[in-house]
């Protein structure tokens, strides 16, 4: 299920309303991948912070302002695909990292982005 | 939107991946055709599917056993690139204007070092620099960085030289392959522009199928 509620205009923590100028602005990416082995969804984020930790480090990292939103294993567990949400101009960045993923524990993987969008409706179309 | 080229993957027999595979992962990803080019002992013999380029990656430890084996495979094959890093071996590459490519010139790991007369060589004689993804993609930190700086340097020495470059993805498997936007994405990494990266994934690879690049110097010299 795409979690919608992460997408509200609140500061979950605090509930404030955010005016639309101050919203950051957001991409949304949806992603498909090649594995041996079926994966999940937590190796999935895992793998995909740890490539871009090992690139950008911890503050190059934090720029680029990254969330999983959704992961799906398709059929037979060989192919899956998932929605990532980063912030609007790190999107090549993402992508080179996302491209840098080789491998999940031992399983070879590849990833590769299908579409880019402002909306998460726009990217699971 | 041009049509990409990647012009060094490896198949069955070298790997366990048939080339069919790779040839339809690959058009899904988006690229027009492949180039197969197994090491020399490895060569695939004939192509039987419509957009598979049939090519050659020679190993050589010795100058003398590269001219042999780029003269056994002249014509049996598309696309003569060869396995570089040694300096010898390098310079013999960009020397001959029967080679394609010179593919990863600073070596895999990027211990090599690809000087400004090596590069001059490359451009009179055609031979494209290969930047070699799948060695940014496979390594991490200090070899990773390493590699990098290898490829900055090299893409300075290209762009004065004027030398073809492409960007290939010396896949193994269909898990090595990448998408053209993603190898555009990894070639930003070193410095490499948009539009010079799409350059390396499309023109630039149809051009050495075509020999292109080295019409323009036989032209120059008749």
């Amino acid at each position: 299920m795409v979690r919608r509620t992460m997408d509200l205009p609140f500061c979950m923590l605090c509930m404030v309303y955010t005016p639309p100028t101050l919203r950051e602005r957001r991409r949304y990416l949806r992603f498909e991948l090649l594995c041996e082995r079926p994966v999940d969804k937590r190796d999935v984020l895992k793998a995909i912070w740890d490539s871009l930790y090992a690139l950008y480090g911890d503050l190059g990292a934090s720029e680029s302002k990254l969330w999983l939103i959704d992961y799906q294993p398709r059929e037979d567990g060989t192919r899956g695909a998932g929605i990532l949400r980063c912030a609007h101009d790190r999107v090549e960045e993402v992508r080179a990292a996302l491209a840098c993923i080789h491998a999940i524990d031992t399983a070879s993987i590849g990833i590769r982005v299908v579409k880019t969008s402002g909306t998460i409706k726009g990217a699971s179309k | 939107m041009p049509t990409y080229i990647d012009l060094n993957v490896h198949a069955y027999p070298e790997t366990d991946t048939p080339a069919e595979d790779l040839l339809r992962v690959a058009k899904r990803y988006g690229f027009a055709q492949i180039a197969i080019t197994n090491y020399d002992n490895h060569v695939l013999q004939d192509s039987w599917l419509e957009d598979l380029i049939l090519g050659v990656e020679i190993q050589a430890q010795t100058v003398t056993e590269l001219k042999r084996k780029v003269r056994q495979l002249g014509g049996r094959v598309t696309v003569i690139a060869v396995h570089g890093g040694d300096e010898k071996i390098n310079r013999a590459a960009v020397e001959s204007p029967k080679v394609d490519v010179l593919t990863h010139p600073c070596s895999e790991k990027g211990e090599g070092a690809l000087s400004y007369v090596l590069v001059r060589f490359a451009a009179e004689n055609g031979v494209a620099i290969d930047f070699n993804m799948n060695a940014l993609i496979q390594s991490r930190h200090g070899e990773r960085a390493r590699i990098l700086s290898k490829m900055r340097e090299q893409l300075k020495l290209v762009r004065k030289y004027k030398a073809p470059m492409i960007i290939t993805s010396h896949a193994h498997s269909i898990y090595e392959l990448r998408a053209p936007r993603e190898l555009i994405a990894l070639a930003a990494l070193f410095g490499m522009t948009r539009e010079e990266a799409t350059r390396a994934l499309s023109e630039m690879p149809q051009g050495v199928v075509e020999k292109r690049w080295k019409k323009e110097r036989e032209v120059e010299v008749l």
